[in-house]
């Protein structure tokens, strides 16, 4: 009923369109890449020609200097960085419910809130990494990088349900248990979505950041050693092997947010 | 089955029902038809802000008879809807008592079910689960929310959009269901808040004719805040006029004849007559 408005030949047409702009745009990005690298002609920005000779050499044989295939580094990473996720929608997730539900609460927490989330995840890494080790330190960043976002966008959501779902909640005999996960759980669901896309964007920077500082095993290790070693097309490649899962990641969580809240009718 | 053929039988329950979050009715079975059931006495509600203070209800007081709809008629933003929301409890009045049966009312509660004008359904629920949804939460059995629900969504001509969600709904079947989840429950008293101001005329039409049918088979003792003098005789056993702000009561007419009426009835036109020219004199907003 509410997608009658556009038909089948107008989507085809629009994803089309779509694909164009996006091819497009990248080949200007390669060729812009390519105009500056040669310009500049220093040895530490290959051309996109041999990043991307180095990109598929990483793909098909791995890293041939320490002998671990890119698998091996991406899924050090990924253990790490689902870790983080999983310990940030623990705590935020029932803790955004409750801020956002019970206002004295709220405000009580609020200056805590405003303390710490402007600090940069990263900048707990050394203290994180050298209490907890370089695996469940780096996790512990990225749960700091998805914790906030995901918090702050479930306090908001549950401020901005219709108080007429409340209201008629009452009315109908709920109690404030009741109402707290028959209504404001549901009604807050895309704003945790939103909250889970958003954090899983910060998530990534932390990770690799973090993997950076100190040896994980992960693929922000890897950036690290093959810079070290000199070999820059290598670094690019891995770079855009980030760039493009950090794309994947949230790429998949708008899609699942999408469905989710027009499945929920919550979507307006 | 066509929209106005809404009917709902009523139903009887055991002296064990009492107790039941939904079944307040049954609270009240021992006071008869036509005696007072609900209480205002004093009513006073006075909204403060930091620059002003309105007094939006001045020590109003009346009674709501068992088993009669009364609607509660007045100006703009006379404070009608206040009324309500304090009847219902989510407005608590800055002073004054409302009991049902004798009983004060301090908070929300099932006793008092509501109808809301942009009527406040779940989206995330299918129809059947918004109508059930007071049911759920009086920890109803499952067979028996479903038998009832399959009950009243069939009054309100629902039965086939029982799977259906919100969104896909018109505004005058988002009502029929808004109605259902209140009647469903049973309460002691139907609270209506311009229930019908959200739709076009012709919906607003056939959803009185089905109010009227729906009260012809289960009586209730509804309250119905309308700016509507067309609507509030069309439907009630007494009309009350409130004044602009603050409100206080201007009149409380009785409305003769029994429902279905007639609009074009000589009597009809001349009580929408009377409560017109009142509302209109109590219009200030081109002084």
């Amino acid at each position: 009923m509410l997608f009658k408005g556009y038909d089948e030949t107008n989507r085809v047409h629009r994803m089309i369109r779509t694909a164009v702009i996006i091819f497009v745009s990248l080949s200007v990005f390669m060729i812009l890449w390519w105009i500056v690298t040669t310009w500049l002609n220093n040895v530490n920005f290959p051309t996109p020609d041999k990043v991307f000779d180095a990109l598929w050499n990483l793909i098909i044989y791995g890293d041939t200097m320490g002998g671990h295939s890119l698998w091996e580094y991406l899924s050090a990473s990924l253990k790490t960085f689902i870790q983080g996720f999983l310990m940030a929608a623990v705590v935020a997730i029932p803790l955004g419910l409750l801020l956002g539900y019970i206002k004295p609460l709220r405000e009580f927490t609020a200056p805590w809130i405003e303390i710490l989330r402007p600090i940069a995840p990263i900048a707990w890494a050394p203290i994180l990494i050298i209490t907890f080790g370089s695996v469940l330190g780096s996790a512990l960043v990225v749960f700091i990088g998805i914790v906030f976002p995901l918090l702050t966008n479930i306090i908001f959501g549950v401020q901005r349900i219709d108080k007429n779902w409340l209201d008629a909640s009452k009315t109908l005999g709920a109690s404030h248990f009741q109402i707290f996960y028959k209504v404001v759980l549901p009604a807050t669901v895309p704003y945790i979505l939103n909250g889970i896309k958003v954090g899983l964007g910060v998530g990534w920077m932390c990770i690799v950041a973090a993997e950076m500082y100190k040896r994980s095993g992960g693929i922000g290790q890897f950036l690290v050693d093959v810079v070290n070693n000199g070999q820059m097309a290598n670094a690019f490649a891995i770079i855009i092997i980030i760039a493009v899962l950090g794309l994947l990641t949230t790429g998949v969580a708008e899609y699942v947010s999408k469905v989710v809240s027009r499945r929920m009718g919550l979507d307006a | 089955m066509s929209k106005t053929e809404m009917v709902i039988e009523g139903e009887k329950y055991s002296a064990k029902d009492r107790v039941r979050a939904d079944r307040t009715d049954a609270l009240y079975e021992d006071i008869p038809e036509g005696a007072p059931l609900v209480k205002i006495e004093n009513l006073n509600v006075t909204f403060r802000t930091n620059e002003k203070t309105t007094v939006a209800v001045d020590n109003l007081s009346f009674d709501i008879k068992k088993g009669e709809l009364l609607s509660i008629i007045g100006p703009s933003g006379c404070g009608k809807s206040t009324v309500l929301r304090c009847i219902s409890g989510l407005q608590q009045p800055t002073s004054g008592t409302i009991t049902i049966g004798g009983n004060q009312c301090t908070t929300a509660g099932s006793d008092r079910g509501m109808v809301f004008q942009d009527f406040a359904l779940f989206p995330w629920r299918s129809v059947r689960k918004n109508v059930e949804f007071g049911l759920e939460i009086a920890g109803v059995p499952k067979e028996e929310r479903k038998e009832r629900s399959d009950k009243y969504l069939k009054a309100m001509g629902l039965e086939e959009f029982a799977d259906a969600r919100i969104h896909e709904l018109s505004g005058g079947m988002k009502q029929r269901v808004g109605i259902a989840r209140a009647m469903i429950m049973h309460p002691a008293v139907i609270l209506m808040d311009e229930p019908f101001g959200a739709l076009d005329a012709q919906t607003r039409n056939i959803l009185q004719e089905g109010l009227v049918k729906i009260l012809k088979n289960s009586q209730r003792t509804i309250v119905f805040v309308t700016h509507s003098v067309d609507e509030a005789l069309y439907l009630s056993d007494r009309v009350l006029v409130l004044t602009k702000r603050p409100a206080t009561i201007h009149t409380m007419l009785e409305v003769p004849g029994d429902r279905p009426r007639d609009r074009g009835d000589p009597e009809f036109i001349r009580m929408r007559k009377e409560i017109l020219s009142f509302l209109q004199s109590q219009n200030t907003m081109f002084e």
